[in-house]
């Protein structure tokens, strides 16, 4: 296939899907190409390879469409019907060629809606590294762009929590691989799409407004969910990237410090006269001398693979249940980092977290009455029904030891966030703020 | 499988802070109270958070261990104390996923005499392997050439009654020096080198790189034949192996160490050894003037090469690069025991030869990742570990690394006695009041002061891949200069003295920037066109980053 360098630079470098839009690409590179179907229409896997002025490279992958010559650099833009195929392939099982590798594509087991024929197909706007094609309202393709070596994180766990009879996913369909002399990576996955499901975010902030004890009750089934979330996770002591491992002696020390650092960090640059950072304003030592007495003794419990940027954003709520997505982890970090063990408290934090941001936002935006005691309530009652579920021996011994490294998860968001709105969004710098509040308060209880 | 876990950046080594690992005193994985691969992997989690970029293994082959390894014995095995090639692949890949480097020291130079190699050429003179050492009848050739371990070596040449002949041997006796005038020698450490890089490691640290050839009439040193051999080390890396490194280790004046180099087309980095005992001296004269003498001694190198800098490391702290007087001024200020002193140089670790002392130890880090060059850390002085003067060798800064306060300073959970040496246990230094636990949770402590340092370090490139500017003051006890890459410049200044001092610098480029102070990001009077006053505290150091006046927070 003979393709314009140019002018594929210039096509990757203009999509949403491009991550790299403050370098320089001097230089681009076919390194592959997988010929997905030969009959018209025609389409072909191309690994594109864009070299930086610094010497670093990513490499992408794209689909190109119509006859080797005269096709589009990427079809699935022109026609997403195209797509079709790539889930074919999988329904057959295919392994497909390159010059340096081969695609293979693979079926999820009993994953009956494979085999029903495909009628419409559209591309929607997803995340900033996929493009996504929905089938008959019933399927989702995810397409990954930037290629990033190793087993991508949302397959991994989604195969394994199927495996493993944990039912609040939307259940894998199937996924396809590249693996060869460039790199062996993830190239995209199908899988259920729960049309009819409700985000768990905007579900919030409505209740919250109208029904605040109708989601008071969601919460409670929420934290059951997670806790048979984290059970199945660390339930496989034969898989080693599965196995609940205990954390090296250094580890809450090491995590200690990492969030002192970032408290001094972000206390040091807070501006003088915000009036909403009143009530943390110059307590940085406080709360660096809560943190102390918080980790002073005491263990991470063991650490399994978790859903590793989990909020109620990452929700969907489908007929009466909950639906769990995304399980890509934190965008930013490297896949290596993103598959990293950590303890299930992180998880939980950061769904905690999304509780205070639920309350304020709803009282912000939706203009709603938001009860005083009602993040409270919703943390008690999620706290009470995963701790209740949740497979014990994944956590801290006792009660205390359980609230304290839980404190710390939150404070480690809460001061993470206090940098994000401080940046980004001052308006909602109120919520990190009474976040950090509340634990200064809490922990002072605690203790 | 052959998974990148990194960007590919062919220059990396020129930004990273490099931490250099004895691992048989890092951590016992497997309760034998010897360091070991295992038990490395389960501290990459420590290493990772200290913001190290790249991990320098001391020797891990097989070996008898009577040169701590540098005197190997099979270049393809692991030595048993440490694991199995498959831990080290581990280990390897571990290290990767965590966006840290490996690098390994390799001795090309000589095997030991253990080495099937040699046993087969002391037996069969005529056989295959008959010239792969260096052989004489007589003991009286290259006699221009040093003897490096005067302590213990009389002289280069030792009788092996076997074969009734001398061997050639620039260190130990035990440690026969290969033959590389014979190409299947060249050709089988190429082996040796491919065999690892296919394990994934990112370069070797190369050992003792001058002496690899020998010459009548020369002292055996830097050898245009040992330069030859290197290109053709680097083309063969460069042709199969993206991304590696190969660090020259010749310890030499700056001018001879630049040829190893070439022209970019050589070694990646070399050691930049002369600078290192001169930042002692400074500290000791309080006076800034060997620094900036070696540093205007030092030739400028190609753009793809780095010099590795340090302060300390797993041998003596080398005078073999300094003047007889010099030699002698730091003997009496820092070997005042005569155990201390070993071959030319003095065998002990950081934290002692600074008399414990935080702000000395913070400055001459800040000298250290000033300079043009990739910082080399050395285990355990991050948290200011001590030595043992009383041990031989150089086993004295060797000890097991402190990792708390529990029984053998949470190195290993063997017994005592089993343990390849004791942990420290002096009021000073040892581990109850030195250790990794403790000053991980002491905000104020080195451990930590160290972590912050190098992650600011690495928020600017400028400090692996600018140019350097000296400033010299109207006070000599100041050490100025400024770095510049891009809009990066930086204006470094440290106060040698123990006393409080003045400075003033002319800046006449930079009239009318604005010196932000880099670790607590406070803007300090812009520079106008007289000279600029600074004051600094004892011993202390100031970095600022010089901003237009409408950046300034």
């Amino acid at each position: 296939m003979t393709v314009d360098g140019n002018a594929l630079i210039e096509y990757v470098t203009r999509q949403r899907w491009y991550g790299a839009k403050s370098r320089t690409v001097i230089h681009s590179d076919v390194l592959d190409t997988v010929v997905i179907r030969q009959a018209e229409p025609q389409l072909t896997l191309a690994l594109v390879e864009l070299t930086y002025d610094t010497g670093a490279h990513d490499i992408y992958q794209l689909l190109f469409s119509g006859s080797a010559d005269a096709g589009e650099i990427d079809g699935l833009a022109e026609d997403a019907g195209l797509a079709r195929e790539l889930v074919s392939a999988m329904r057959s099982s295919l392994t497909l060629q390159g010059s340096q590798g081969a695609a293979a594509f693979q079926p999820a087991q009993d994953f009956t809606p494979l085999g029903r024929e495909l009628g419409e197909a559209r591309l929607i706007s997803s995340e900033q590294s996929n493009s996504s094609v929905v089938f008959d309202d019933t399927l989702i393709l995810k397409v990954f762009r930037r290629l990033e070596p190793g087993i991508n994180p949302e397959l991994e766990l989604l195969r394994f929590l199927g495996e493993h009879g944990f039912r609040n996913v939307p259940a894998l369909g199937g996924w396809y691989e590249y693996s060869g002399g460039p790199l062996t990576a993830t190239l995209g996955l199908l899988q259920e799409y729960v049309a009819d499901g409700v985000d768990g975010w905007e579900l919030a902030l409505e209740e919250i407004a109208d029904a605040p004890e109708r989601f008071l009750d969601r919460l409670g089934r929420l934290g059951e969910v997670t806790a048979q979330m984290h059970t199945a996770l660390g339930s496989d002591l034969n898989d080693a990237a599965f196995c609940p491992e205990e954390p090296s002696v250094e580890s809450l020390g090491l995590l200690t410090a990492t969030v002192d650092e970032e408290i001094a960090r972000v206390f040091l640059s807070l501006p003088d006269d915000d009036e909403r950072l009143a009530p943390i304003a110059g307590r940085g030592e406080e709360v660096r001398e809560q943190l102390r007495l918080l980790t002073h003794a005491g263990t991470t419990g063991r650490v399994i693979r978790t859903h590793g940027d989990y909020h109620l954003g990452q929700t969907l709520v489908s007929g009466n249940d909950w639906v769990i997505l995304d399980f890509e982890g934190e965008p930013a970090r490297t896949l290596a980092e993103r598959r990293r063990k950590r303890s299930p408290l992180r998880d939980v934090a950061g769904m905690l977290r999304s509780f205070a941001y639920a309350a304020t936002a709803a009282a912000l935006t939706r203009d709603a009455d938001v009860p005083d005691d009602w993040e409270e309530r919703a943390r008690w009652r999620f706290l009470e029904s995963y701790l209740a579920a949740v497979d014990p021996t994944l956590l801290p011994a006792g009660d205390a030891a359980i609230e304290r490294l839980l404190a710390v998860f939150e404070l480690e968001k809460a001061v993470y966030e206090l940098r994000y709105e401080l940046d980004n969004r001052p308006d909602w710098v109120v919520i990190p703020v009474a976040g950090i509040e509340r634990l200064m308060e809490a922990a002072a209880e605690a203790l | 499988m052959s998974e990148q876990w990194f960007e590919r950046d062919p220059l990396w080594f020129k930004r990273a802070v490099f931490y250099e690992i004895h691992i048989r005193g890092f951590f016992d994985g497997n309760d034998d109270g010897s360091g070991d691969f295992r038990g490395l992997i389960e501290k990459l989690d420590y290493l990772e958070w200290l913001g190290v970029d790249c991990l320098w293994l001391l020797p891990m082959y097989e070996s008898p261990l009577r040169d701590g390894g540098y005197d190997i014995s099979n270049f393809f095995a692991i030595h048993p104390d440490y694991g199995t090639v498959e831990d080290f692949r581990e280990f390897v890949d571990q290290a990767h996923q965590r966006g840290m480097r490996v690098i390994a020291d390799l001795v090309m130079n000589h095997t030991s005499s253990d080495h099937p190699w040699f046993q087969e050429s002391r037996a069969d003179p005529a056989g295959p392997k008959g010239d792969w050492y260096v052989w004489s009848d007589t003991d009286e050739r290259y006699q221009d050439a040093r003897i490096i371990f005067i302590d213990t070596e009389p002289s280069n040449w030792t009788l092996d009654p076997l074969r009734g002949q001398y061997y050639w041997h620039r260190f130990f006796h035990h440690q026969p020096d290969l033959n590389f005038d014979n190409p299947e020698v060249q050709e089988a450490m190429l082996e040796v080198l491919r065999f690892w890089l296919d394990l994934g490691i990112d370069g070797f640290r190369l050992d003792a790189v001058p002496y690899l050839f020998e010459r009548d009439g020369t002292n055996g040193e830097n050898l245009p034949e040992s330069h030859e051999y290197l290109k053709r080390v680097r083309a063969e890396v460069d042709a199969r192996y993206p991304d590696r490194v190969l660090l020259a280790e010749a310890n030499q004046w700056p001018e001879d160490v630049v040829q190893y180099f070439g022209d970019g087309d050589e070694c990646h980095m070399a050691f930049h050894f002369p600078v290192m005992p001169r930042m002692f001296m400074a500290l000791r004269r309080e006076d800034a003037t060997p620094i900036y003498e070696i540093l205007d001694r030092t030739p400028a190198i190609p753009d793809n090469c780095q010099w590795g800098l340090f302060l300390r490391n797993h041998d003596e702290l080398t005078l073999e690069m300094v003047t007889d007087e010099e030699r002698d001024y730091m003997y009496a200020e820092y070997a005042k025991d005569p155990r201390m002193k070993l071959n030319l140089g003095i065998r002990r670790r950081l934290a002692p030869l600074l008399d414990g002392g935080f702000d000395e130890t913070q400055l001459l880090h800040a000298i250290l990742f000033s300079l043009p060059g990739s910082p080399v850390l050395y285990y355990g002085d991050e948290i200011g570990m001590g030595d043992n003067v009383y041990l031989g060798d150089r086993d004295g800064v060797r000890t097991p690394m402190h990792w708390s306060g529990d029984r053998n300073a949470g190195f290993s959970r063997a017994d005592w006695a089993q343990l390849y040496l004791q942990p420290l246990m002096d009021p000073v230094y040892g581990f109850q009041a030195v250790n990794v636990e403790a000053q991980l949770r002491t905000p104020s402590s080195l451990l930590r002061w160290l972590q912050r340092f190098i992650a600011l370090r690495k928020e600017h490139p400028v400090f692996g891949l600018g140019s350097y500017e000296p400033l010299r003051g109207d006070n000599p006890r100041v050490f100025a200069h400024i770095r510049t890459w891009e809009e990066d410049v930086l204006l470094c200044v440290h106060n040698l003295a123990r006393s409080a001092q003045a400075v003033q610098l002319d800046l006449p480029g930079y009239a009318g920037t604005v010196p932000v102070e880099m670790l607590g990001q406070t803007a300090f009077p812009p520079i106008g066109e007289l000279p600029y006053l600074l004051t600094l505290a004892p011993r202390g150091f100031f970095w600022f980053q010089l901003r237009q006046a409408e950046q300034t927070p």
